[in-house]
């Protein structure tokens, strides 16, 4: 009896040398994004490393790498005169002696837009998955981000329950997010007039999430996952660099204002995605739902369809269709007349606008563990307002349309 | 807008079908052949939802959704 | 009470249980009477399946003399995934296809994969769900004591 212990636990020890198939993942990435009009271009590459130590216990890490360049409009819109404005970085609280400011111009009839120089950001993500017992899985993590003008740091958590012979999963997580503003040249007082540059130190934000989600298996073949997500953001909650041209009755700059966005903002979304497998072909369909308190709503569908093309190969067709409504303090000027919107934004990404995505994935297997991809993916954003009645706007195109492409070269393998 | 209007509905759907998964709905576990393969997983490609959720985040209002759990294999 | 029901059920499908396994041999738990027989449910998309399976080799190989069978029973829908997982993963003990999963309805399985260890009297003693490599060693205990003791 001793002696076959013994041997036991040799045999034991022997096999965790031999142990799991797939003890690490590499999934890579090299992400290329430009936009058009010699906007924002950027270069991004993402290394996520995956470790399983056995029973499904799981450390993931990702570092994220991103190189910004190109031009931003500022909000302010385009006018039939030349604009001039200053660049933030050369303006400061401090300003050190011999230090130039530097202007950039709009010339009449473009959209004004700051040229920034080149920024990088750099990102990191840890999280760790385990099982509590039989039908439980927990997980945490943490998330950190660093660039010139802005720090993030976050951490989450989360529980998921199966039953009905795992047909069903439960999910909850919270997430718990603070980020720091350090706008170039100084956080700008919100609202404060352009030319007055009433600027503020170190500014910080705060974001609280949570999600409960249901995942019910509907067929051998049939997925579903149904998420509602609630998250508050607290703080400084206004773009530094982004101004408003004030116009008076006939469109004429009368001058500028820096925006100014409440210092809440509460949004609830709801997710819902379908996974089919239709023979070797899968279709993914989801869409979800979104309000926030700002007033935006919006509605996003999209799908995938995974064509397997044999040989280790596959192709996946994406289009994705987006719709929001523009946020209660969205303009895209402000009126000279009259008393000052407590709250006031012309940026873009708050205004009603249409995104549609097309894109396509081709992957192919490089030897007997890992793969190669290619992805193109086309995004177009219209927004809703591109014009107005104003005389002194008439033949302007206020918000233009925005063009973008996406170039990603992936790389996956089991070591 | 359909707000309120559309997230009532589909969240009584999803509590029904949470309830209903008692009885009914569902594969017998040595019935996921199909749902274990890589591709059914709910995020199937990782990198690319990161990477499309970050795109989206700085062109748009609205972000993210997605969660963690459920499909697969059921294994352990 | 749970563990009666299961008893039950193994007792009347030792008599009435006969699957055709690859070479066309019936399987027939009562056959097996007076051996300890480990039957293990696995199928090829079953990650656990690719520990239990070296672990399964050892525990079947240690024990053969003591009278243990170890008895796989596949439930692919597929006889050829299960064949390419057995490239791969050899078996040293005897496999059975089950691909419409009668047995695996009968034994009231739950999760996959599950192992019964079923005395030498037809009884199941225990079930175990799931394979877990932290596991192995008291599962391998278990099974022994079950063997040597007479």
């Amino acid at each position: 009896m001793a002696a076959s212990c013994a041997l036991l636990t040799q045999a034991a020890r022997s096999q965790t040398a031999e142990n799991s198939e797939q003890p690490l993942q590499l999934d890579s990435a090299l992400l290329y994004y430009k936009e058009n009009a010699g906007r924002v271009q950027a270069i991004e590459p993402v290394v996520s490393l995956k470790k399983d130590f056995g029973d499904l216990r799981v450390l993931d890490g990702t570092l994220t790498i991103d190189t910004l360049s190109g031009a931003t409009p500022n909000g302010a819109l385009p006018a039939h005169k030349a604009q001039t404005f200053v660049g933030p970085s050369s303006r400061s609280l401090t300003p050190k002696p011999g230090t130039k400011t530097t202007f950039y111009t709009a010339s009449p009839g473009s959209l004004p837009e700051d040229p920034r120089f080149s920024e990088t950001r750099v990102a990191g993500d840890v999280a760790w998955t385990q099982p509590l017992g039989l039908d439980d899985t927990v997980s945490f993590g943490g998330h950190g981000s660093v660039e010139g003008d802005f720090d993030s740091a976050a951490l989450h958590g989360g529980l998921s329950h199966s039953f009905n012979e795992k047909n069903t999963t439960l999910s909850a997580q919270i997430s718990e997010e603070y980020d720091r503003i350090q706008a170039r040249g100084g956080n700008p007082v919100p609202g404060s007039d352009y030319e007055l540059y009433e600027h503020e130190g170190s500014q910080s934000k705060t974001v609280s999430g949570a999600l409960v989600g249901v995942t019910q298996v509907l067929a051998r073949n049939w997925l579903m996952d149904l998420n509602y997500t609630y998250d508050h953001s607290s703080g400084y909650l206004t773009d530094p660099y982004r101004i408003l041209s004030v116009l008076d009755g006939a469109g004429n700059v009368s001058g500028y204002r820096y925006e100014n966005r409440p210092d809440t903002r509460g949004r609830q979304s709801l997710y819902w995605v379908n996974k089919v497998a239709l023979g070797p072909t899968v279709l993914d369909i989801s869409y979800r739902r979104s309000k926030d308190s700002w007033g935006i709503g919006s509605d996003t569908v999209e799908a995938h369809v995974r064509i397997d093309l044999r040989r280790g190969m596959y192709l996946e067709p994406h289009a994705r269709w987006y719709h929001q409504s523009a946020a209660d303090f969205y303009n895209l000027y402000v009126s000279a007349a009259g008393p000052l919107p407590t709250f006031m934004s012309a940026d873009p990404r708050l205004a009603a606008l249409v995104g549609t995505t097309f894109g396509l994935k081709f992957a192919v297997e490089a030897g007997h563990k890992g793969e190669f991809s290619l992805r193109l993916e086309q995004y177009q954003q219209r927004p809703h307002d591109q014009s107005s009645g104003l005389p002194e706007l008439q033949g302007l195109d206020l918000n233009p349309t925005l063009k973008a492409v996406i170039v990603q070269l992936g790389w996956h393998f089991d070591f | 807008m359909p707000g309120p209007r559309f997230a009532q509905p589909t969240i009584l759907l999803g509590l029904s079908l949470m309830l209903a998964g008692c009885s009914t709905l569902g594969v017998k576990p040595w019935q996921r052949e199909i749902l274990a393969r890589p591709e059914m997983a709910l995020t199937a490609s990782p990198l690319d939802a990161a990477i499309d959720d970050h795109v989206y985040f700085s062109k748009e209002a609205a972000s993210g959704g997605r969660s963690f759990g459920g499909g697969g294999c059921g294994c352990n | 009470m749970f563990l009666r029901g299961i008893i039950f059920a193994a007792l009347t499908l030792g008599a009435a249980t006969t699957i055709r396994g690859a070479t066309d041999e019936a399987l027939d738990l009562e056959s097996f009477r007076g051996k300890v027989v480990y039957l293990d449910f696995w199928a090829s998309w079953c990650g656990p399946c690719r520990e239990s399976f070296p672990w399964m080799n050892r525990i079947q190989s240690e024990l053969a003399d003591n009278g243990l069978v170890v008895i796989a029973v596949n439930v692919d829908r597929e006889r050829a995934a299960a064949e390419q997982f057995l490239d791969s993963h050899p078996a040293q003990f005897r496999i059975v296809y089950d691909p419409q999963g009668k047995l695996p309805e009968k034994f009231g399985v739950r999760g996959m994969p599950t192992s019964f260890i079923i005395d030498r009297q037809g009884r199941v003693r225990s079930r175990h769900e799931g394979f877990f490599l932290k596991n192995r060693a008291s599962l391998a205990q278990e099974v022994r004591a079950l063997v040597l003791i007479r």
